[in-house]
């Protein structure tokens, strides 16, 4: 294990509290100047099943989850037996509840690795101490608090800050998160092997997940109109977009379906405001008609892909990033188009604004890829990225499809007096009348196609993190980043090159790695290995070494490191 | 300068077939927005894939030409985003009642201040003449020789029991009737259906205008008829399926239902258009609302 981080797993049933416990750890280990990485595991149902929520911690900024963790706090018989296998050397789990019977290999397992288990009635315990029995979270956060050895005033402090304005009983509270931290059960050899590392000042870090940093970028770029429709793991964007409407004062609206919602889009974007819609892949599916249409129109839109892992249902609620294809190739005709992927809380923050920025110049749909396990995450972010000039290309003129060399036409927001014009999805001549002569279908295609080369020339090329003088090189997009740039932070001889910019491809510099001899793998959490093919399409090359995960996990450290010791 | 009808037209003549409907639909439309002294840059209209949406080509508005079936949706979406536009969904009884089906339901539902002209020739026209929920049983259709399988669907008793707060039925081939009703459809605040009757000449010769003259009733005709009164309205709608006889003229309208926008919380207050609020925004006071 790696001195500079630790975490710590929850685990229970959908709708036993973990969520709120896992929130609690994360903000107060925050408020003690370290680093958090937190994201939740959950199955596709309101009660019950197995869900877990793990904090990971360090002194440096990190991004995804150790596959072990120091301390299991299970709240449920069946999480127990699930999580033990990875609770790391020396560890300690905390079940909340009588003890349990362990199969003759839990046992050995627990004896080989010097496992701790210590049984602590919550509920019990919060119901002595004057609490309720849902504060039984405190007295198990409040233990291990002590674990972690930790000023237990922090805690304190934390928690009732972020229950002020809830009808809670704060000095129970209080006195359940205390009770935790001085049970008797605590020994000191159950902090052995359990070290928090040292942190690196006071300073808080702004906890914020993939979703939110959407919703706040958005925000920022002017966008004043969301259309909604539930699909998990796009949904919480809607939601802090609701629940801030009051304050934004921002159009919110819950659409019908993802039809109507990126129809209206395509209709608030036409008549000159920023609107935005967001989904994952079965609902963009349906959206694909109105992006052709866009791409026709060259109507702007920006719409969220949040991509869960599978085709039909799939697994809905795990990670993966299959719907790259789509998002790239779907909709009918040839049409130009952007595909953008975000890979953590502050690039969501940023390229949310260059979104709406390239479908505004450039007039045409614009995606931007996420993945559940960017959607959900907490990062710990210790300050948003600048926020992006807002740039619209608002030209006022004639001819609204005027053929050009750059194939950006002039277009002005409907405004009485200004000339008016049409938007179509026929071809079209230079004001907008359909046509089917073949000079002026060949001309205009022509004409949007030339777009993608404009658009082209202004997108940056991947960045390359690490070593550039390593050997070997891992290529990827997403939430790859996040595992590859914390396994960097243990391994000098390795690097990353990570790309935002899907579509249109800018590719020179795999070619480049690859004329200086390196050892380039590609990386992909989907099964086809959809990004290696567009690659290959786009410049002829082709990545013979891949690592495609596809089981609804996002990559981790470990993943990486038991590839590169293979 | 007092408005002309022709300021409503582009250069482009219309493509459809000699005595189609739609040019009277279109006049009427134009008339109305002539009328009421909307500007040509103050109108948007959303055009559905069909017959009518041919029409796009020839409007001096601003106009989008969207999807077949969808452009409720695309108007909806620009009118939430400016309410100074007169927003007009021009739509066909197949986008209408079969591929978009949904969201005229909705559109009631959320009471939208917008106006939908339902273009009903009868048909799926465009693509030369397939049956629509509104093709009468029995009647031979493109790859229907025997007329199609199934029964009709009561469209007038389906939008009633949506509760519209606008609800009128006109006739391509009655301009002036049409004109005021298109007028009041634009004047009310809320979603405003309007239903209209047109000639396919094409595809439907059977309803020619002789026979549209001897099916249509004009509620103005009617004793003691309100179309205040939702009990007036419904009993007309059966009266409708009974007789078979095509009613035109206000059915019912309601003013007291708010709006989708007024009800909007987040809008509270506002004078503005979100089409004109596009700027940078200060998300400062909004972090603490993460995680």
């Amino acid at each position: 294990m790696n001195s500079n981080r630790l975490a710590v797993k929850f685990g229970g049933a959908s709708g036993q509290g973990i969520n709120t416990a896992g929130r609690m750890l994360t903000q107060s280990i925050n408020r003690t100047g370290l680093y958090t990485f937190s994201t939740r595991e959950y199955p596709s149902l309101i009660k019950g099943g197995i869900a877990s929520y793990q904090v990971d911690v360090s002194n440096k900024e990190i991004f995804s989850s150790k596959r072990k963790y120091q301390i299991l706090c299970t709240m449920s018989e069946a999480s127990f037996h699930k999580y033990l296998p990875n609770l790391s050397e020396n560890g300690v789990i905390i079940h909340d509840g009588e003890e349990m019977e362990l199969t003759p290999e839990e046992e050995i397992h627990i004896q080989k690795n010097n496992l701790h288990i210590v049984y602590l009635h919550s509920e019990k315990i919060a119901l002595e101490n004057g609490g309720t029995e849902i504060m039984g979270n405190a007295v198990l956060l409040g233990f291990i608090w002590k674990l972690l050895k930790q000023d237990p005033q922090i805690l304190v402090e934390e928690v009732l800050e972020m229950l002020s304005g809830k009808d809670i009983d704060t000095e129970a509270e209080t006195k359940c998160l205390l009770a935790g931290y001085n049970h008797p059960l605590y020994r000191e050899e159950l902090s052995h092997g359990i070290q928090l590392p040292t942190s690196a000042g006071t300073h808080r870090s702004l906890l914020i997940t993939g979703n939110e940093a959407i919703a706040l970028g958005a925000l920022a770029a002017g966008m004043r109109a969301f259309y909604g429709y539930p699909m998990t793991p796009a949904t919480s964007i809607f939601k802090f977009l609701g629940d801030t409407a009051h304050q934004s004062k921002i159009v919110i609206k819950q659409a019908e379906n993802e039809i109507t919602a990126a129809l209206m889009s395509m209709g608030s974007m036409y008549m000159g405001t920023r609107a935005l819609t967001a989904t994952s892949g079965g609902g963009f599916d349906l959206m694909i008609e109105t992006i052709s249409c866009c791409g026709m129109s060259e109507t702007p839109l920006v719409v969220v892909l949040a991509q869960r892992i599978g085709s039909g249902t799939g697994v809905p609620t795990w990670t993966g990033s299959g719907d790259l294809y789509t998002a790239v190739k779907g909709g009918h005709g040839d049409f130009p188009r952007c595909v953008i992927s975000v890979s953590d809380a502050t690039s969501c923050f940023s390229l949310i604004q260059k979104a709406f920025n390239i479908a505004e110049k450039f007039q045409l749909p614009v995606i931007l890829l996420s993945e559940k396990q960017i959607a959900e995450s907490i990062y710990s972010v210790e300050k948003l990225p600048r926020v992006e000039k807002i740039d619209r290309n608002i030209v006022s003129s004639s001819k609204r499809y005027e053929i050009t060399d750059s194939g950006i036409s002039p277009r002005w927001i409907p405004t009485k007096g200004l000339q008016p014009y049409i938007h179509t999805s026929d071809e079209h001549t230079e004001d907008g009348h359909s046509t089917e002569e073949e000079v002026e279908v060949k001309a205009m295609s022509d004409k949007r196609l030339r777009k993608v080369l404009s658009l082209k020339n202004e997108i940056p090329e991947p960045t390359l993190y690490g070593n550039p003088s390593s050997e070997t090189v891992f290529i990827g997009y997403g939430s790859t980043k996040n595992a590859l740039l914390d396994t960097i932070q243990l391994n000098e001889n390795i690097s990353y090159l990570h790309f935002d910019y899907i579509y249109p491809l800018k590719a020179d510099k795999v070619q480049h790695l690859l004329d200086d001899g390196k050892r380039v793998i590609l990386l992909e959490s989907n099964q086809d290995g959809q990004f290696g093919k567009l690659l290959a399409e786009e410049t002829g090359i082709k990545l013979k070494e891949q690592y495609f995960k596809y089981d609804g996990r996002a990559f981790s450290v470990d993943d990486i490191l038991d590839y590169l010791n293979r | 300068m007092a408005l002309e009808l022709n300021d409503y037209n582009s250069k482009y003549t219309p493509t459809w077939c000699p005595g189609c409907g739609n040019f009277g639909i279109h006049v009427a439309l134009k008339k109305a927005l002539m009328e009421l002294n909307v500007h040509p840059s103050e109108t948007f209209i959303s055009f559905d894939i069909g017959c009518n949406g041919n029409g796009a080509d020839t409007v001096g508005t601003y106009a989008f030409k969207t999807l077949h079936g969808r452009s409720i949706p695309v108007a909806i979406g620009a009118h939430l985003a400016n309410r100074k536009f007169t927003v007009i969904a021009d739509i066909g009884d197949g986008g209408c009642y079969h591929e978009g089906l949904d969201h005229i339901v909705n559109a009631i539902k959320s009471n939208y201040d917008i106006t939908i002209l339902i273009h009903n020739n009868m048909n799926f026209a465009l693509t030369t003449g397939q049956a629509t929920v509104t093709t009468p049983v029995g009647k031979k259709m493109y790859a229907l020789p025997k007329g199609k399988p199934e029964r009709d669907l009561d469209t007038n008793a389906f939008l009633m029991s949506l509760k519209p707060t606008f609800f009128a039925k006109g006739y391509s081939g009655d301009l002036p009737l049409l004109t005021e009703i298109i007028k009041k459809a634009i004047q009310h605040k809320g979603c405003s259906i309007v239903d209209i009757s047109q000639l396919c000449p094409t595809y439907n010769k059977e309803c020619n205008p002789e026979w549209f003259n001897n099916n249509i009733i004009k509620i103005d005709s009617l004793e003691n008829y309100s179309n205040k009164s939702i009990d007036d309205a419904n009993d007309l709608v059966k009266e409708m399926a009974k007789t078979k006889k095509i009613y035109t003229g206000i059915i019912y309208m309601n003013d007291s239902v708010p709006t989708f926008y007024d009800n909007l919380d987040s809008r509270k207050g506002i004078i503005s258009e979100i089409s004109e609020e596009v700027k940078e925004y200060n998300i400062k006071d909004l972090l603490k609302y993460c995680n």
